[in-house]
């Protein structure tokens, strides 16, 4: 835990320092995030119900939020600190809910006020080159991608199956970046159609080569017949196409890595009787996805590990199989790839079509028609820490230049390129920083017990036997109480309370109060970020008003509650409903505040923040009568949270009695089924018998 | 620590009556740390004063501020609010500050939020117990660190009286009896002749009998000041 | 043996096993029935009458007064002086006003808290508590008062006050230790007799005696009037160190409503009886039923 020593004066100067320090500390989830998306914060909205702000948070930094909400490694998962607690958050499938849930038209587009600076081009619509492009609409530039095939997306589009990413995932993606001002020109092909040299007599200021890694890598098989042996990426790319290549009924892919997989996967779903793999490494070295691996398995493909091909075997000139040697071992000493054979050692596997799925290489087409120059390893040259080629206005990022990634490493890559593009193009030095903030550590054991258990929402998948037969997505997403439920699991790490030095008393409250035993007294009350579970529960007792949250402004509640006050319409008694916005089955509840029936409803990510000040400014605020409506303590999120939310209110009606307010104008609702039903029907009850008897509004005039 | 209770509601009302407009002025001292007399607490009672004068049609403006202490005057530039904008500030600090302030800012009224009523420590979660009087002339050394004059009813010295019982006092059998605590603790460690002594009458000079007390560290006194 | 200061102190000395009564002052200005039951009960047939000082912390009479309309009268007081009310000077005062109005048993006690009585609302002075005030009376006897004069030397008095000091004690108290450890102190300081709080249970009170043999001070048991099982029971239950053993309590319940007053008396006398030859005399507090005194004193065996 960083020392951060935050005061009262640092608020007053600026209000959001205290929610900036989530900036400044990151969570796990967000420093793994190659783009540094704000994982947090958009767990928090969805967890809440609030899809555009969650879809809006997203595509800040990840332009390609429905393609990453399918296909990505998701390395905010594997650092996700509720894995010590229970389970990782499944944030993947959070981001693909509500990318999906908003569709074409749910995403705020930001449109930069001017695009009036230079014209820049960028070559390859993939997810580096469209990440970069957007990257330099909203600086104020006008991109133009060149994308050779008629579509862009690049990898994700043409060789990525239909049944783990669908077609129109991809061009809501592509067309949310392209509505920020991007002009997108398909079917063009730098170094063929045009080169570089001529956009640059074109007006374009700079060029920004993305084209990725577009071929499919080639080894030679002795003696195999050219209609026997495919290679994947074009296999895939036909297949994504609507084209339908010809296999036969036995297909041997080789390969171990993810498009290996994709390949027999798809061979599959054409049809192919029986498909396997064979890969130089064992299941456990295998590149591919942990869970791709397994859902191949499930589909009927086995693999033959260890071997590798060399040559083939023919039957009537067509292809029968092939020998396969022992593959002694894949990795040398300094873990680079450099596999050894013992060629004394051959197999026989039986095959009509092989596909070969060894690695993709670059396509140099661009270099026709330009001054770009290749290195000494036949890589194009490129400097990392600017980004640019050997020709100073000429940069590069994707594939093309960085070690094979996935696609938000490739968002990233562009990202970065663009910003370099826009100092050069500013006309300063290119000075990238990529130091990033610290992150939250791991959580000690003692808290991670303290923590309520709740098991992570299951993905339901198609059956194997189904899935084999068609194209359709294998994964079927969540629903919205699944996904509410599932949003609600995030611990919001580094979101929590946060000390204001010079205004604590040390006085020991928030120590007595805390349920996870976190804060530290010494001089003042310490809280670790490691530790809080944003709970709120201190903020709400600290006497001195010395505790503010990370993630929330001071006053949130009575703004709210105020604002909900202001929608009510209709006549009667103005009733206040605190609800409780993160329990499991009122998860079918949409976390704006609602004016129905009569009643101004506030939903909130914790009943455990509602402090005795926030029931009397309620009443402040013009409401006659306050009804709290939480789950019991056994589903709360928070241990003992309903406890002292009863004694909250009990002070707040201590309050109301000593100025001569009924007590009963605040009532609490602990319901043992917290359904959308049950809530429903006990805020209608209660709104009834309110207005049925005499709860007169406080004070003649309002 | 000095603790201090919020007076009753009827009473701040009662003071507050020929007023309009008033600061509720919060200390970041004892009465935080006792949770009566805090920025919280300030924030609370102003919302229940508003929500009262509202009740009663009164017009009545209600501030909040608060700074570290009330008894040191330095602080006073913290203020947010002057004093000087009221008709009247009423003070949840303990009745030092409502004092010491009174004093910096004599044209307005300063009202005494709170009832100060003792030095004491936090026995448990949300309970404060007395445990020192300010007699000026403390005697834990001899009584095991339990103090007769504070926690005696009768602050006696030379042991319990007849009515003690069951180890409890004669005004409340939710007292304990002082003494008996005392005599349990001296038997304890062994020092049971300190109970044997004779102790001779408080000399009353040093509490509050003898007149206002006053602390004088000569180190840090401003002689031009004094002057 | 130094000349005696009062009546009580010349029967103690000479050995004999002494009787003394109670009486407490009016609420308000009509004194003449309670000297009136003292006079025509309590005279002649115990050696002393102690007259309480606000006892239970409830408003009456001084007790200085009615000490002193007990002289006027006859009989010889035992002035009871409590520290609740009156810091040092006061007390200091009053020791010699008794003196100059010719008391001189004099029953040094630390007094009920206010909470007890009618006047809750009041403070507590206790400047003095039971051991002080046995020290300021012994002071006094020596010609000296607390204070100092200008040279900071104990003032000296124009004429030295004597006394019969006594002070009190629990017999039966639970924490007996405590107690013991105070009266050891009150002794040093200079009580000179000692009337202990009701004591049912002479087996009790032998080890009592037997634990403070060394004090060498005479003790008067006390014995408070047992008036019905309800009062017998009250005591048990609110009064502390005192102890009325069931099968007294049972006695009382049997009693008719008629023969309750001789079962007290009896009860008294036989207690009187069991402890006489353990202590040098017996307090007897009637609480009211001063007609009774003479016949106690009969069923003690005393006459």
């Amino acid at each position: 835990m960083r020392q951060v020593n935050l005061t009262s004066k640092d608020i007053t100067e600026n209000p959001s320092a205290a929610t900036e320090l989530t900036d400044r500390e990151w969570a796990p989830c967000r420093y793994n995030c190659p783009v540094h998306a704000d994982v947090r914060l958009y767990l928090e909205h969805i967890a809440q119900g609030r899809w555009r702000e969650s879809i809006d948070t997203i595509r800040r930094h990840l332009p390609f939020a429905g393609v990453c909400g399918r296909v990505c490694h998701h390395p905010c998962e594997a650092n996700c600190r509720r894995k010590d607690v229970d389970s990782a958050v499944a944030i993947r499938e959070l981001k693909r809910f509500v990318a999906e849930l908003q569709g074409a038209s749910g995403a705020t587009v930001h449109r930069a006020a001017r695009q009036d600076k230079a014209r820049v081009a960028i070559v390859g619509g993939g997810p580096a080159g469209m990440s970069g492009s957007l990257e330099l609409a909203k600086l104020g530039y006008r991109p133009t991608v060149f994308e050779r095939s008629p579509r862009a997306g690049g990898i994700p589009a043409t060789a990525i199956p239909e049944y783990r990413l669908p077609r129109g995932v991809i061009q809501i993606d592509v067309d949310w970046i392209c509505a920020h001002g991007v002009d997108l020109v398909t079917g063009t092909a730098i170094g063929r159609d045009k080169s570089v040299d001529q956009l640059r007599k074109e007006g374009f200021q700079a060029v920004l080569i993305a084209t990725g890694l577009s071929s499919g890598k080639d080894i030679p098989i002795p003696g195999a017949p050219p209609d026997g042996v495919l290679g994947a990426l074009e296999f895939l790319t036909d297949l994504g196409m609507g084209r339908r290549p010809r296999i036969g009924q036995d297909v041997l892919v080789i390969g171990g890595g993810n498009v290996a997989v994709d390949a027999a996967r798809s061979a599959v779903r054409i049809g192919a009787g029986r498909v396997r793999m064979m890969c130089l490494e064992t299941r456990e070295e295998m590149p591919a996805f942990e869970w791709e691996q397994r859902e191949a398995e499930e589909e009927g493909i086995s693999f033959i590990h260890r071997r590798g091909p060399a040559e083939a075997i023919t039957a009537n000139g067509r292809m029968a199989g092939i020998k396969a040697r022992r593959v002694t071992r894949v990795f040398d000493e300094n873990k680079r790839f450099d596999p050894q054979y013992d060629d004394s050692d051959l197999i026989e596997a039986a095959c009509d079509t092989l596909i070969i799925a060894i690695g993709q290489s670059p396509d140099y087409g661009f270099l026709n028609g330009s001054a770009l120059r290749l290195d000494a390893r036949g890589r194009l040259e490129y400097g990392p820490a600017t980004c640019q080629t050997n020709v100073p206005d000429v940069f590069a990022c994707g594939e093309i230049v960085t070690p094979p990634g996935s696609v938000v490493e490739a968002c990233a890559s562009g990202q970065r390129a663009a910003r370099a593009m826009d100092m050069y193009l500013s006309g300063g030095h290119i000075v990238l920083d990529d130091s990033l903030p610290p992150f939250i550590g791991q959580i000690p054991t003692a808290t991670a017990e303290k923590v309520r258990k709740v098991i992570r929402q299951p993905v339901a998948a198609q059956p194997p036997e189904v899935r084999r037969a068609n194209s359709q997505e294998v994964d079927h997403t969540y629903v919205e109480s699944a996904a509410l439920r599932e949003a609600r699991r995030c611990m919001s790490c580094g979101a929590g309370a946060e000390v204001l030095v010079d205004k604590c008393a040390a006085c020991l409250t928030c120590l007595r109060v805390c349920p996870f035993d976190i804060p530290v007294v010494t001089d003042v009350a310490r809280i670790d970020s490691d530790r809080c579970q944003s709970c709120g529960i201190c903020i709400a007792e600290c006497p001195a008003n010395a505790i503010v949250s990370r993630s929330l402004e001071a006053g949130w509640i009575a703004r709210r509650t105020a604002a909900a006050l202001e929608a009510l319409r209709g006549a009667g008694p103005r009733i206040v409903v605190y609800l409780c916005g993160h329990t499991a089955s009122a998860a079918q509840w949409r976390g704006e505040e609602q004016s129905s029936d009569g009643t101004a409803e506030v939903c909130l990510p914790s009943l455990s923040a509602l402090s005795a000040l926030d029931l009397l400014k309620a009443f402040e605020n013009g409401a006659d009568t306050v009804l709290v409506v939480t789950p019991q303590d056994s589903v709360e999120r928070y241990p003992q949270a309903v406890k002292r939310l009863r004694k909250r209110l009990a002070q707040a009606r201590k309050m109301l009695k000593e100025i001569g307010l009924k007590r009963t104008r605040i009532q609490l609702f602990e319901l043992t089924r917290p359904s959308r039903t049950a809530v429903r029907e006990t805020i209608a009850a209660a709104a009834d018998q309110l207005r049925a008897g005499p709860i007169k509004p406080i004070g003649a005039t309002r | 620590m000095i603790v201090g209770e919020r007076k009753p509601m009827d009473e701040i009302l009662a003071m507050l009556e020929p007023h309009r407009r008033v600061l509720v002025l919060g200390c970041g001292g004892c009465v935080t740390v006792c949770l009566s007399g805090g920025e919280k607490q300030a924030d609370e009672l102003a919302s229940q004063l508003r929500l009262a004068a509202r009740k009663k049609g009164r017009q009545l403006t209600v501030d909040v501020d608060c700074i570290t202490r009330q008894c040191d005057r330095e602080f006073v530039a913290n203020l947010k609010c002057n004093p000087s904008d009221y008709d009247a500030v009423l003070s949840i600090a303990c009745g030092a500050g409502v004092g010491f302030m009174s004093e910096l800012y004599p044209q307005t009224p300063f009202l005494p939020g709170l009832n100060t009523t003792f030095y004491g420590a936090c026995t448990a979660n949300g309970i404060w117990q007395e445990y020192c009087y300010g007699c000026g002339d403390c005697v834990l050394a001899w009584t095991g660190g339990i103090c007769p004059i504070a926690r005696c009813s009768k602050g006696l010295i030379n042991g319990a009286c007849g009515g003690t019982n069951k180890g409890k006092c004669e005004v409340s059998s939710e007292m304990d009896c002082a003494w008996h605590l005392i005599y349990e603790r001296l038997e304890a460690a062994g020092r049971l002749d300190e109970l044997r002594k004779i102790r001779p009458p408080r000399d009353w000079r040093l509490d509050r009998s003898g007149g206002l007390r006053r602390l004088v560290h000569e180190e840090l006194v401003d002689e031009e000041a004094r002057k | 043996m130094t000349q005696a200061a009062s009546k009580l102190q010349a029967a103690l000395q000479a050995g004999k096993f002494v009787v003394t009564g109670e009486i407490g002052p009016p609420k308000g200005t009509n004194v003449e029935p309670c000297l009136h039951e003292a006079e025509k009960y309590l005279k002649g047939a115990v050696v002393a009458v102690n007259v309480t000082d606000l006892q239970t912390a409830v408003m009456r009479v001084g007790s200085m007064v009615i000490s002193r309309l007990l002289l006027e009268r006859g009989m010889e007081p035992v002035f009871q002086m409590v520290c609740r009310d009156r810091n040092r000077l006061a007390l200091q005062s009053d020791l010699l006003s008794a003196h100059v109005l010719g008391i001189r048993n004099v029953l040094a006690l630390t007094g009920d808290h206010v909470a007890l009585g009618d006047h809750r609302q009041a403070k507590c002075v206790f400047d003095l508590d039971s051991v002080g005030l046995l020290a300021a009376m012994s002071n006094l006897e020596s010609g000296h008062d607390m204070g100092v004069d200008v040279k900071g030397n104990p003032n000296a008095l124009d004429g030295a006050p004597r006394f019969f000091k006594g002070c009190c004690v629990t017999p039966c108290a639970e924490d007996l230790d405590m107690q013991i450890i105070k009266l050891e102190k009150k002794a040093a300081a200079g009580a000179q007799f000692v009337q202990t709080q009701a004591v049912y249970d002479p087996a009790a009170f032998e080890k009592f005696m037997n634990r403070i043999a060394h004090l060498k001070v005479p003790v008067l048991v006390g014995i408070v009037l047992l008036k019905s099982a309800g009062m017998a029971k009250y005591m048990n239950a609110s009064v502390p160190g005192v102890t009325v053993p069931e099968p007294l309590i049972q006695r009382l319940t049997d009693a008719s409503k008629d023969d309750r007053e001789k079962v007290s008396v009896e009860i008294c006398g036989e207690l009187i009886r069991s402890m006489k030859h353990l202590c040098q005399g017996a307090h007897l507090m009637t609480l009211g039923w001063d007609h009774c005194v003479p016949d106690i004193i009969q069923a003690a065996g005393l006459a």
